[in-house]
């Protein structure tokens, strides 16, 4: 997989290990071992997601307001009108994520904005939860498509 | 150095291979989301000759959010106040993950050739700026020398 942000753990393993990107994609998922049920609670809590109903705020899902709920949904909705795909290397602009700074890799999940940039799938949805905008060239994602999705 | 993500171990790589002209940033020993760098001031600007030290930390939602950079050394400067921090859009509701360590030190780097008075961070030096610009100047290049000579950077 891709080496984002939310998969840190992932990252720092291969790093232990001196692997590059390339491998990580097919290493086995490390090995969890299951909380005991006294740590069930806190363990839970530590893997809520974490949302930014603005930029530099952070809640998790408990702590938002409605309106924020609304705005997080809304957002989420539109995210997911984007359109993604597979990177096969036929991309011949964009050989690397800029937000993550990796390479793309055979098979991994890419998103791809109306300005034609190209990302990681996980790198971009996590910058767009916060600002939808393309991080490349700073242009609002997509006024059509929220005028459209707000409007309907 | 557990959970350093790889782009911050790329960009510190890029940034000793090759440096930008007139800055270093170095990682801190023990925090490598701590830079240290200094600025040199940049020719036909009043800070010319001067070497600024700037700390630049990368926060841990980096770069989702934008680093925290602030001079260390006194400068007089209408986007820079007495705390030595800094008002750059980039560094507040500008930021995008595609800009880079790099990308903001050169900003910065921009801002002390063409300091923007419009927009200030500190009044006082704002307005000095705007009633006599020829003050101001001379005012920055006096600091220049006082709190930025070259064999002052070492000794803070």
């Amino acid at each position: 997989m891709g080496n984002c942000f939310k998969s840190s753990n992932n990252d720092d393993i291969s790093l232990l290990r001196g692997n590059d990107s390339h491998d990580s994609a097919l290493e086995p998922t490390p090995f969890v071992e299951p909380p005991p049920p006294y740590r069930t609670q806190p363990e839970l809590q530590n893997r809520m997601p974490i949302y930014h109903p603005s930029p530099g705020v952070s809640r998790t899902a408990t702590q938002l307001t409605e309106d924020e709920q609304i705005k997080i949904a809304q957002r989420l909705g539109l995210i997911n009108h984007l359109p993604t795909g597979k990177y096969d290397g036929t991309n011949r602009k964009a050989k690397e994520c800029v937000i993550c700074m990796n390479e793309f890799c055979f098979g991994e999940q890419l998103r791809f904005l109306p300005c034609l940039h190209t990302y990681h799938k996980e790198c971009i949805d996590d910058w767009l939860m916060r600002s939808f905008t393309c991080p490349s060239c700073m242009e609002p994602v997509d006024a059509a498509l929220l005028t459209t999705y707000q409007t309907s | 150095m557990a959970g350093l993500p790889r782009r911050i171990i790329k960009e510190t790589q890029r940034l000793m291979a090759e440096p930008v002209a007139g800055i270093t940033a170095i990682p801190d020993e023990q925090n490598a989301r701590y830079f240290h760098v200094v600025v040199a001031g940049p020719s036909q600007s009043p800070y010319e000759g001067g070497l600024f030290k700037l700390e630049l930390f990368l926060p841990e939602e980096y770069p989702m959010s934008a680093p925290k950079v602030r001079f260390m050394t006194k400068i007089y400067h209408p986007n820079i106040d007495k705390l030595g921090r800094i008002c750059l859009d980039i560094l507040k509701d500008k930021w995008s993950p595609a800009l880079q360590i790099r990308t903001v030190l050169l900003s910065i780097q921009a801002l002390l050739s063409a300091p923007n008075p419009d927009d200030p961070l500190d009044n006082s030096v704002a307005e000095h700026w705007k009633t006599n610009e020829k003050s101001a100047i001379d005012q920055a290049r006096q600091w220049t020398q006082l709190h930025a000579r070259a064999n002052n950077v070492n000794s803070h």
